[in-house]
């Protein structure tokens, strides 16, 4: 194999430089149809759809690096939304818009909380555990909902959508902040090296004396908490709440964290990955959208994320085989 | 101040009914190297872990200076002073050196917030370099060899302050050099006071390092005493119980290479090994010798075709074996026993019938189906002709100790009539007993015209069993040495590369 090839191949193991090239060709091949792809407003508006599962994939990345998953964000995403409509419509509780927001946050941590108890002193795993919170929640959220949408919000809730800072939406801030805090975690907090190392072995992180419980329970609170939090900055986006929000979000998210380079046996991953694979994953649809092609667009928007996982799994395995050849493992 | 250290002091443990630990009570002194031996089981990683803060004992207290301590955790003993490197690696695949030396116990910046980086670099750099160690601290652990990542495990346990460090078999997978290098330090952290619980089965480093030595038996104390006021014979006697040969030189056959089985030929991996050629012969024991990292595994990987190789040429009975195929090697009548045999070996959850009848399935095979009772008897025969407990053939593989782990993994390849054999060093780990065992079978098994290619850093072990020793150095055949004349002292001078001496202590 030559020089090049090998470094070629070297560039192609890292995921971001895989996900990087399928964004740009994305990109490419949206602004050959129609320019205006690329105009500010647009550019926007892909972000702000990007906001939501970028936050939540945050913490779900945190998760599977500590070698769990959580597959249970969409039905608790439903449940929060829920109880922010209740709380706050002014057909149910009128509760102040703040009160709503407090709660819906507290809640969501404190689910969290109680999905990483299961797990880590209920001694169940992650996914049964997850795979029960998924169906539970949704339930749970019909049941408050009693199947109808929930309207008559507040004013305040919508203007949150509205607001920005510097010209930059809210929940582009929220999800800004929500990745630096989480880079932060990851690379310079001994908090951060803990997940991975307890990821990496159970076996060596119990010698080292690391709290598996209590870094468990941090992960899991922390997605909850982030659940909220896109809740918070996804439910204003629209005039009502809608009985099947969140349907398939959390599949979405593992897709993301997943695509995005983070092994689901744990301890490896990059934050970099995931935020990359959220945008291509985002993108699919106003890209679909642009090339104007009606009700087609809607209709393909899946087949070719399923595509582009494929795609990117599939690259994966060639590559590593290619460079594993000949090299000391 | 009394010269004590710790007293332990009736120490009893238990699992589910079974007796780890009776009524043990010892001391140890400040600044002394103390031995623990014993065979696999008789108690010594649960002593170390008590010790530790692992597991915490049934009944039965600890002093440390004179005051009981408890430790309910790691933390807790490390706070006190005890620092302990275990048997097992517990060093993080995915994280470098740095971070594998510092997690847990991270030097951290604005008020234990954030971790100072360069502090932890630096002290890391300095440990490893005090282990005469030149590691890349920036890429996972994965991505270096055994022997480094051990040495990273090391440095880890000899860098905090400890008063206590316990070392639960540190050179396992160590090489000559770095064996001497780390037995060097041991002594050194003597020196500055610090006292050193050493478990190794390697009795010439008792020997040649302890002060003391504590002989534990099925769970109890033995003795405590000088380690001058024993020999080797006496020491594995109080060990076991009973009297064991030490590994004696088999009678090697006659003409054996005349009939070659196994036939290398100039097989090359670029970067790995070069021009590797040798033969092994029906009933014949080719040693392969040289230092972690020479190429060994690494030749016998590719002779098996788990890895791939540039050029070269492997045959088996003159059948040829194409690059890369494993089942090809399998059918031609090659087995191989691993190095990593908890990884490589055997399938751990499974039970012992399971692992046995593995590489045999086919055989066992009617009509799709596996044809059980023909599968109870062959495992029943080799469990017998291995000595391992009958009682056991449903257990999973897990729950045996690592002489029989070893001796399954043998029995795994036997059931399949292999006509040549590759063991990668087939007792590490295992202690006096069960190593005895294991050679026996080598023995049998080679008497009965099976060509068998030894990978063994146990020079002693080398020496007794092979006809023919090969000396890699840096992926080369450095030379050949006959076995029944060859001493040690002409291997480790074929296998250490140019102007590299050893550190002499």
């Amino acid at each position: 194999m030559n020089r090049h090839l090998n470094n070629l191949m070297m560039l192609l193991r890292q995921r971001e430089f895989c996900l990087l090239t399928l964004v740009g060709a994305t990109v490419a091949f949206a602004t050959a149809f129609d320019s205006a792809f690329l105009a500010f407003g647009n550019l926007r508006d892909i972000l702000v759809r990007c906001a939501p599962t970028a936050i939540v994939a945050c913490g779900v990345m945190l998760v599977v690096v500590t070698g769990e998953i959580d597959i249970s964000v969409g039905s608790l995403m439903a449940l929060l939304a829920a109880i922010l409509g209740v709380t706050i419509s002014t057909n149910e509780w009128a509760w102040p818009t703040w009160a709503g927001l407090l709660i819906v946050l507290t809640f969501g941590t404190a689910v969290g909380l109680l999905t990483g108890a299961l797990v880590t002193f209920g001694r169940v795993p992650s996914i049964i555990v997850t795979l029960g919170l998924l169906t539970a929640l949704r339930g749970i959220s019909t049941l408050i909902m009693g199947g109808e949408n929930i309207d008559r919000l507040p004013p305040g809730l919508e203007s949150l959508s509205k607001v920005g800072i510097l010209g930059v939406p809210i929940s582009i801030w929220a999800a800004a902040v929500t990745v630096a805090l989480t880079a932060a975690i990851i690379s310079w907090t001994p908090l951060g090296r803990r997940l991975y190392a307890l990821g990496s072995s159970l076996h060596s992180a119990r010698f080292a004396g690391l709290s598996e419980h209590r870094l468990k329970l941090f992960v899991f609170a922390y997605t909850g908490f982030l659940t909220a939090l896109a809740t918070i900055v996804d439910v204003p986006r629209l005039p009502k709440i809608e009985a099947g929000i969140g349907v398939g979000f959390e599949l979405l998210v593992v897709t993301c964290v997943v695509v995005g380079g983070v092994s689901i046996a744990g301890g490896r991953g990059r934050l970099a990955g995931v935020l990359l694979a959220v945008v291509l994953m985002t993108m699919i649809r106003p890209v679909l959208t642009f090339m104007d092609i009606g009700e087609a667009g809607e209709k393909w928007t899946k087949a070719i994320q399923g595509m582009f996982i494929l795609l990117a799994v599939l690259i994966d395995s060639i590559v590593s085989r290619q460079t594993r050849r000949g090299t000391p493992p | 101040m009394t010269n004590r250290l710790v007293q332990i002091r009736d120490l009893h443990k238990s699992f589910a009914g079974v007796h780890a630990l009776r009524d043990v009570s010892f001391d140890i002194r400040r600044g002394e190297v103390q031995a623990l031996c014993g065979e696999n089981g008789a108690g010594k990683s649960t002593l170390i872990k008590i010790l530790s803060g692992v597991l915490e004992p049934d009944e039965g207290e600890i002093l440390f200076e004179d005051r009981v301590v408890e430790f309910h955790n790691v933390h807790a003993a490390e706070a006190t002073g005890v620092a302990a490197l275990h048997q097992e690696a517990t060093t993080f695949p995915d994280l470098n050196a740095v971070d594998n030396m510092f997690v847990g116990r991270e030097i951290t910046r604005a008020g234990g917030l954030l971790l100072d980086r360069a502090e932890m670099r630096r002290k890391t750099l300095e440990a490893l370099e005090r282990l005469g160690e030149t590691i890349n601290v920036a890429v996972p652990l994965r991505e270096l060899p055994l022997a480094q990542r051990q040495m990273v495990g090391i440095a880890r346990a000899v860098s905090c302050d400890c008063r206590l460090l316990i070392m639960d078999e540190p050179t396992a997978s160590l090489s000559a050099r770095e064996t001497t290098i780390l037995l060097t330090l041991v002594r050194q952290l003597r020196d500055q006071g610090v006292s050193i619980l050493y478990v190794s089965h390697r009795l010439e480093e008792v020997f040649e390092t302890a002060d003391r030595v504590t002989v534990l038996r099925d769970g109890e104390h033995v003795t405590t005493q000088d380690v001058n006021t024993l020999d080797k014979e006496e020491l594995i006697r109080l060990m076991v119980g009973r009297d064991v040969k030490q590994p004696t030189r088999r009678e090697t056959g006659s003409s054996a290479s005349d009939d070659p089985v196994i036939e290398v030929q100039e097989l090359t991996c670029r970067g790995r090994f070069e021009r590797i050629t040798f033969t092994v012969g029906r009933g014949e024991v080719v040693g392969l010798a040289g230092l972690v990292g020479a190429g060994r595994s690494e030749v016998a990987r590719a002779i098996f075709g788990i890895d791939h190789y540039d050029s070269g040429h492997v045959s088996i009975h003159g059948q040829t074996i194409p690059p890369g195929s494993t089942s090809a090697a399998i059918k031609a009548g090659l087995g191989l026993v691993p190095e990593d045999r908890q990884h490589e070996g055997l399938v751990l959850p499974m039970s012992v019938r399971d692992n046995v009848s593995l590489a045999s399935l086919q055989a066992l095979t009617r009509a799709s189906l596996i044809d059980t009772r023909q599968e109870r008897a062959l495992v029943d025969a080799q469990i017998e002709q291995l000595d391992v407990r009958t009682s056991l053939i449903h257990a999973s593989a897990a729950t045996l100790s690592g002489g029989n782990q070893q001796k399954l993994v043998i029995g795994k390849w036997l059931a399949c009539d292999p006509k040549a054999l590759i063991l990668d060093e087939p007792t590490r780990g295992v202690d006096v007993g069960a190593k005895a065992q294991v050679h026996g079978l080598i023995r049998r098994l080679v008497e009965r015209g099976l060509a068998t290619l030894l990978i063994s850093s146990d020079l002693p072990e080398l020496l007794a069993l092979s006809d023919r020793i090969f000396v890699l150095c840096e992926g080369r055949i450095a030379g050949e040495l006959d076995g029944a004349t060859a001493t040690q002292a002409q291997i480790l001078e074929l296998a250490l590369p140019d102007r590299r001496v050893p550190a002499v202590t």
